[in-house]
Parts: C-alpha cells; structure tokens; sequence
C-alpha cells in the first residue's frame, strides 16, 4: 500500500514538472544580469527597469489592458442574456440548437474565428461603412464574442442551480420580471457574473491570434509586440514580462476560482 | 367582524346565503396530454384556512400556482372578492404566497425580505419600518432583523416566510407546505401559532398540504384532492367520519375495509353481506342503494372492540387470531386474521400503563364494533 502511493506521488511530481519547468525557467530567467538568454550571468531584476522604460511595451500593456476591460464587460453583457434566455426559457424550441452555438467558439479554431470576423469586418465596411478600418474596436468586438462563450458557460451553471421560486416570490410580491431581474436574479448570479469577467479578461489579455487578425495599424496588443520580438530573438525583457503577465493571470484565475468556491459554499448553504 | 371570523355564523359553508370569497369555477389545466386539474370548482369563505390534501402529483399544488397566478387556466374561472383573476399577473394579483421552499431572498437580511412587498408598492420609509417591526413581533423574530437566511434555522425561516407573505395584508394567503420542512415537534408548536396569527389578521388561508395530521388541526375546511379532482370537501369531521369514497377513507388516517354486496335494503336499517368478513354485517340506518349493490363499509381501527370473550352486546363480531402487535406508546395496534382470512387493523389507547399485556400474539379474540361506527361506502 505504501511503496503503491509513493509511486502515485512519484508520477504527479513528474507530471508537475513537465507542466511547470518551463515556465519555472522563464521565471528564473528573468532575473537574469546577463544579456544573453541562456547563459546565467547573476541575480539581477534589471531587465525589469528596462521594460518599464519601453514606451513600445507600455503602450501596448496598456492597449491590452483597454481592450481586455472592455471585452470582458461587453462578453458578461451577452453571455448573461445569452443564458438568461437558455435557462429560462426553456420552453423554446431553438433551445439545444442555440446553447450549442453559443458554446461553439470554446472549440473552434482560433484561426478560423480569426479568419471570419476579419472578413466580417471587410465586408461591413464596404456595405456599411463601419468599423472604418482595423484597430481597437474591432478587436474589442472580436474579443467580446468569444469571451461571450465562456461568460455564458460560467453563468449558465450558476442560473442552472438559482432557485426558481425566489423569483416566483419577488413577482408575487409585487414586483415586474424586469424588476425581479434586477432585484433578485443578478444579485443572486453576481459571483458567477465576477468570474466570468475575470475569466473573459484574461483570456482577452492571452490572446494573440484572433488580435492579429482583426488589429490594424496602431492597436498592438502585448502579445503581438511580444511576439513580434521574440521572432527577431529572445530579448531577456521579454522574459521579465512574461513573469509579470504570469503572474497578473494566475492571480485572475486564483481571484476566480475562489469566488466560484465561495458562492457554491453559499448555495449549498441554504 | 371584530375577531376577523365571522361572529354570526362560524360555518359560512352551511348558509345558502353567504357569498364565497373564492370562487374557483371549473378549472382546468393541462400540461400537453396531463391533466393536472381537472374541471375543479370550490368555494372558500372568508376567513376560512381551507387545506387541499392530496398525495404527490394529485394537482394540488398546480391548483395553488393558478391561484397565485404562475399558471394560466386553461379552462375555467377563478374569482377572488368578486374579481375575476384571468389575465391577471402574479405581480398584480392580491393574493401572496409562503413558498414550500420559503425563497427567501438570499442577499437580502431578514428584514429587508419582509419590506420587500411593500417597498414594490412604494410605501413611505417610515411606514414600511413600522410594520415591518409589527410583523416581526407577530411572528416572534424581534431580534433578527439584520440577519441572512443562511444564518438562521428552519423553523426561523419559516416565520420569516410567514411575515414576508402576510405584510401586504393580502386577501388571500396561498400557502405551499408550510410546516413541510420542519421536524415533527416545531411542526406541532407550529401548527398552532399559524391558527393564532390567522385568527388575529383574518386573512383567508388556502393551504396546500399532502400531511393529513397538518390538514386535520390546521382546516375550518379540507378539500381532499385525487388525479386532478376535488374528491370530497367538509370540514376535518366530516372528513374523517364521513367519507364518502373507498379513496377518502382510505387517505386520511386508517381504515378496514369490508367489501360486500347488500342483500337487504330497508328504510331503517341495511343488510351487508360480506365473505371477507365471514358474516352478514348490520348498518342501522338507510342508505341511497340498491339490493345487490356492491358496496365497502370502513371502520376505522379504533372503533373496532377486542376482547378474548365473546361481545355479546355487540350486533357486529367476529373471531380471529392475533398476528401482530405494534406498541406506539399512547396506542396499541393490533393486526387481527379474522377466520374468514380478512387481516384487520385494531388500535386501542392505552389509558393504564399495565393494561392490554392479557393480550398476546397468537391468541383467540373476538372484534366488534358499535352499530354506528361503519360508514357504507359506494363509491
């Protein structure tokens, strides 16, 4: 029984080492003194000054940042009608067909959803004159979209185990659906909403490939320029900001799981 | 009126005068090709706690939601006060309902849960306070104002329910289960202090129920509900003494059931025979059938008499053998194979605490009953 669980803790061990070894050497490799990746040359956290001092990078953090915060605002929006629709009417006929295609973008292609918009948005400026041209906002529509999918994942769950007649009470109460909606069913799903927000933003801080789809001059998100130089070498500032970005998602993914935790202790508490 | 029960006559029921203030009118549901209710129609007074008692999926709670207005009638009518409730929304509705799950608002504290209703009809501030403090002290919650649902037990939430459906002072309080999730003792205490809170608001109570205990100490009325249909309605007497179906009887609290034919049919009195039962049983008083009608006579186990000696002064006997004894301390039951093979159920009070041990398993007896403890069942 003994020898059996050391051998189990034997193979997670590797299995964490190969997950994390990779990002554990980037994260060493950023406090690196020397220029050269991959030779050690002494602790140093100098190449993060020097980061803060890219007005390139910065810029583009700070693209990022816009573009994830409005993203994952406008995806909450969809996802909870989107859900609100599914759960609650469930009468409709639509229904299976419809939750099927809001859960679509979580397994297509990134390239190809890419792909689409970009040609979406050609040809909506050529019909109707608007997005004028590629930059922010079409990439804070594109991203919306497919944070919409994951939001409406999240809070689907949470609409799935809201007890109905809590809303039932309200309207007997006195008070319109619209009215109960607001009153009660957003306050109850409100963790639900939180962790579908941080989950859209990050995932609008992640992403590379649909952004270089729909981008346009002048709205380059932090993956892009991390990208583009890292194909001209590895600078060891990419490094440093590569550990930083780590570590803002992790933390978001932290903040979200405990808010999922913390409101399923709630529920079952009642 | 100034009890809130009506001093005059406290069984409105049995005056053809008396307007109900709950008219339900043929009322028919269907979900697809079920039926939930079917063709129901019921007068409620007011005043009343009138109970429907069912067993799960008989209607009974379908019929509450058409009520409170959640479900839509597919056919039929329902009038509250004189007002014709179609098309009605539950927002708009003056009836409130205690759900079985209570519902209470989870976000919001106890407090805020009560002012709920009256914050929706836009009442001052200050007159919401004062009678959410009233209905606080009603229901006996005064120090729990700025508590959560999650911080309190089930027996609170239940008062909190209570209060929260009774502040609208609404005409017709709907109520789902409302001792349903609470243990037997808190359901006793309960039960009682719903009567006292009625009484002093004399709003009229339409309870949902599938306890027959709750439907017996809580009811002026009961409406005893099976498949979709009122099957009977009387008050909690009436119900039990009288049934007038082999469903009835056999619901609410326990019963034997002879099944037998009649053989003879006189004004005053009635033959039954039965091969159950092994005899020709004596009904003393006519009855509406005729010769050779199948009928079943109930009689309930603690109208029936044992005894290990013949009960001559009894016109209905048997004999049997003792099977089974169950000692449920304020009552003993008894389970009787008659000679005729028929099992019969006997419950006897125990009155001393050295009595009843003269009968044992396996022993001879005779069983009896009174002329008037059967009732003739036809239907």
């Amino acid at each position: 029984m003994k020898s059996r669980s050391r051998l189990l803790q034997m193979v997670g061990l590797l299995g964490f080492i190969f997950l994390y070894a990779p990002i554990l050497s980037l994260v060493i490799y950023s406090f690196n003194e020397s220029k050269l990746v991959t030779v050690w040359g002494g602790f140093s956290t100098r190449w993060y000054g020097e980061l803060f001092r890219d007005p390139q990078i910065l810029g583009a953090a700070w693209i990022s940042v816009k573009i994830a915060f409005l993203s994952a605002s406008i995806a909450i929006v969809i996802g909870t009608l989107a859900s609100f629709v599914l759960i609650r009417f469930a009468r409709f006929r639509a229904k299976s067909l419809l939750s099927m295609l809001i859960t679509a973008p979580l397994v297509m292609p990134e390239v190809i959803i890419g792909l689409s918009l970009l040609l979406l948005f050609v040809a909506m400026e050529g019909v109707i004159g608007w997005p004028g041209g590629r930059g922010l906002v079409t990439i804070i529509i594109a991203h919306s979209t497919f944070g919409a999918a994951y939001a409406a994942v999240v809070i689907q769950s949470r609409l799935v185990d809201m007890d109905l007649s809590i809303e039932e009470a309200a309207q007997d109460l006195g008070a319109k659906p619209v009215r109960v909606f607001f009153d009660i069913t957003l306050p109850v799903i409100a963790p639900a909403l939180v962790s579908a927000w941080l989950l859209a933003f990050t995932l609008s801080l992640d992403d590379l490939v649909i952004a270089s789809f729909v981008s346009g001059p002048g709205a380059s998100t932090l993956p892009m320029v991390i990208f583009s130089k890292v194909r001209l070498g590895v600078s060891p500032d990419v490094n440093a900001l590569a550990t930083i970005i780590i570590g803002l998602v992790s933390l978001g993914v932290i903040v979200a799981a405990l808010q999922m935790n913390r409101s399923k202790r709630q529920s079952e508490q009642r | 009126m100034s009890d809130g029960r009506p001093e005059s006559d406290d069984k409105p029921w049995t005056d053809p005068d008396a307007v109900p203030f709950l008219q339900v009118k043929n009322l028919t549901k269907r979900f697809g090709a079920f039926t939930a209710v079917d063709s129901v129609s019921l007068d409620v007074y007011k005043g009343e706690i009138f109970c429907l008692l069912g067993g799960s999926g008989c209607g009974k709670s379908t019929l509450l939601r058409l009520l409170s207005g959640f479900e839509e009638a597919t056919a039929g009518q329902i009038i509250i006060d004189g007002q014709d409730q179609e098309g009605v929304p539950p927002y708009a509705r003056e009836t409130n309902m205690m759900f079985q799950s209570y519902a209470l608002f989870p976000h919001m504290s106890v407090e805020k849960n009560i002012a709920y209703g009256l914050k929706r009809d836009g009442l001052p501030k200050a007159e919401i306070a004062t009678r959410v403090t009233d209905m606080l002290s009603l229901v006996q919650m005064d120090g729990f104002a700025t508590r959560k649902p999650h911080q309190l037990s089930g027996g609170q939430k239940q008062r909190v329910a209570l209060a929260r459906s009774l502040i609208k002072k609404p005409k017709l309080l709907l109520l789902d289960e409302p001792l349903g999730a609470l243990d037997k003792k808190l359901r006793e205490e309960t039960q009682f202090e719903l009567i006292t809170i009625q009484e002093s608001l004399g709003v009229t109570f339409v309870v949902v129920t599938h306890d027959q205990e709750e439907a017996m100490t809580l009811s002026s009325r009961i409406g005893v509900m099976n498949a979709g249909q009122i099957v009977q309605v009387g008050t909690p007497h009436e119900i039990y003494e009288y049934p007038q179906s082999r469903f009835v009887a056999d619901f609410i609290g326990s019963v034997n059931l002879f099944e037998g034919r009649i053989t003879a049919d006189h004004e005053d009195h009635v033959i039954i025979s039965s091969p159950e039962s092994g005899t020709d049983i004596f009904v003393p008083h006519g009855i509406s059938g005729v010769e050779g009608q199948q009928v079943a006579l109930a009689v309930r186990p603690e109208k029936l008499q044992i005894s290990k000696s013949p009960l001559e002064n009894l016109r209905n006997t048997m004999k049997g053998t003792i099977e089974e004894i169950a000692y449920m301390g304020n009552e003993s039951v008894f389970q009787v194979l008659l000679d005729s093979g028929k099992q019969v159920r006997i419950s006897q009070s125990n009155r001393m605490r050295t009595t009843d041990h003269t009968l044992t398993w396996d022993d001879q007896v005779y069983i009896g009953w009174n002329d008037d403890a059967s009732v003739v069942l036809s239907s």
